[in-house]
């Protein structure tokens, strides 16, 4: 039997955990026998594998690197050429001669090559790990006991339980009105970082709302995995993602749901600030 | 020796037999492993000047693994010359190839059978066994390596642990 714990265990036996936290599974061992056995199975895994010898490469193999890295060096002018001076000069003067506005032009070949390399480059980069770290953070949580880490149906006891426990404070309320059950929070590593997620159950449904900072610009589309539907959307300096299998429209109706709290919170604030201020 | 060449020396070189032994595990094709840490070497020596992490270790390893994953991509175009189905378990240059004492010997059936255990999982799992248990990478620089985030390399190692030990716990009892 595995225990909710175990990830933490895990992390714990890797030395990944930060003190607090450690501790806090250090309390939790003695009272659980499956995190116990967990922990010498771990053991025992790592000390059989750390039993294999460790290989060198072989002495061919060193030969033969630092032989292609003195054929490159040869072959590549600058990247590990003695005679790197005259090669400046020459490039130098070059510039030089050509008219003025090819600096413009090349400016703004580099540019495209730089939109381009973003575009077509980084962007499946950075959408794969996203759409897979949210798909798997919903999948986790839908094992037994995953589901919330508070329970609560009240917003006031979800929203601080973030504090500490996850890098953003996101939009929390209960829409029971509206179909949408506010069953609690969690806490998941997503992208580096501690994500906020809010729980809500639609009918039979189970909702992540995935919420974190986001520090470049871009956000997939709207997407389907499994038949799970992923939903993005921002508000304020928030990144936002409804993960679950319910509908397209329930999805698209409690993002409005959350983006309309958002602002209305949004203009309680501000107008406190300008209460306060005169 | 020009200064990129001898900060590569300095930073890159002395990791060359962990890239091996980390592209010995990930095939056991003969002559893999050379091909790949050799081409991942150059890739490394030509993506140096632009290397700004503190780790070249595990940005070398997330070569290494590039450099796999194109050679097996490679190697899977040409459909004259098949995988080979079966590790080479026999061949392995990670059992020392001298006999020794008996309890000696003991030992090396338990390696052996460990690396047969490896070698029965599938690919992602040993990869992140051997980074995470051999070459002691953290969860963060494991995601970078693996190319996943760290959330699944959580998930991805306790699953990987888990059929590891699955295996050997069938291995005993065929061998019982």
């Amino acid at each position: 039997m595995t225990c909710a714990e175990a990830l933490r265990v895990q992390a714990y036996f890797d030395g990944e955990l930060d003190p607090g936290e450690a501790a806090s599974v250090g309390k939790h061992l003695p009272r659980c026998a499956a995190c116990r056995a967990l922990l010498a199975e771990l053991g025992e895994t790592r000390a059989a594998l750390r039993g294999v010898p460790a290989l060198g490469a072989p002495a061919a193999l060193r030969t033969r690197v630092l032989d292609a890295l003195d054929e490159e060096a040869a072959s590549v002018p600058g990247a590990g050429a003695t005679a790197f001076a005259p090669t400046k000069r020459i490039r130098g003067s070059a510039l030089r001669t050509r008219p003025f506005w090819f600096g413009a032009f090349a400016g703004l070949g580099v540019a495209a090559i730089a939109a381009a390399m973003f575009a077509f480059v980084l962007l499946p980069m950075s959408v794969g790990p996203m759409v897979e770290g949210l798909l798997s953070a919903h999948l986790e949580s839908l094992r037994p006991q995953r589901l919330v880490s508070v329970v609560s149906s009240e917003h006031h006891t979800v929203k601080p339980w973030f504090g500490g426990r996850a890098d953003v404070s996101p939009t929390v309320a209960d829409f029971s009105a509206q179909g949408f059950i506010l069953l609690g929070g969690r806490a998941d590593p997503l992208l580096g970082q501690r994500a906020a997620v809010t729980v809500y159950r639609h009918g039979k449904h189970a909702i992540n709302v995935f919420a974190w900072a986001n520090e470049n610009a871009f956000l997939p589309e709207a997407t389907s995995r499994n038949g799970y539907r992923l939903l993005f959307w921002r508000s304020a300096d928030l990144a936002y993602c409804a993960v679950s299998d319910t509908t397209w429209n329930a999805l698209e109706e409690l993002r409005g749901l959350i983006q309309a709290q958002s602002e209305a919170e949004r203009r309680v604030d501000a107008s406190r600030d300008a209460a306060g201020t005169e | 020796m020009s200064d990129a060449r001898r900060r590569f020396e300095a930073q890159v070189l002395p990791h060359l037999d962990a890239a091996y032994r980390f592209a010995r595990w990930l095939s056991s094709m003969p002559g893999h492993a050379d091909d790949v840490v050799q081409e991942a070497m150059l890739r490394a020596f030509r993506g140096f000047a632009a290397f700004r992490g503190n780790d070249p270790r595990a940005w070398l390893f997330a070569i290494v693994r590039n450099c796999h994953l194109t050679a097996l991509s490679q190697q899977r175009r040409r459909a004259h010359e098949p995988l080979p189905e079966e590790p080479d378990v026999e061949n392995s240059h990670f059992i020392a190839p001298e006999p020794g004492p008996e309890t000696d010997a003991l030992r090396r059936d338990d390696q052996r059978a460990v690396e047969r255990l490896m070698s029965a999982l599938p690919e992602a799992y040993r990869e992140i066994l051997i980074l995470r248990e051999l070459e002691e990478l953290d969860y963060r620089d494991i995601a970078t390596v693996a190319d996943i985030p760290i959330g699944t390399v959580m998930s991805r190692l306790a699953r990987a642990r888990a059929a590891l030990r699955r295996e050997w716990q069938r291995n005993l009892k065929e061998t019982a």
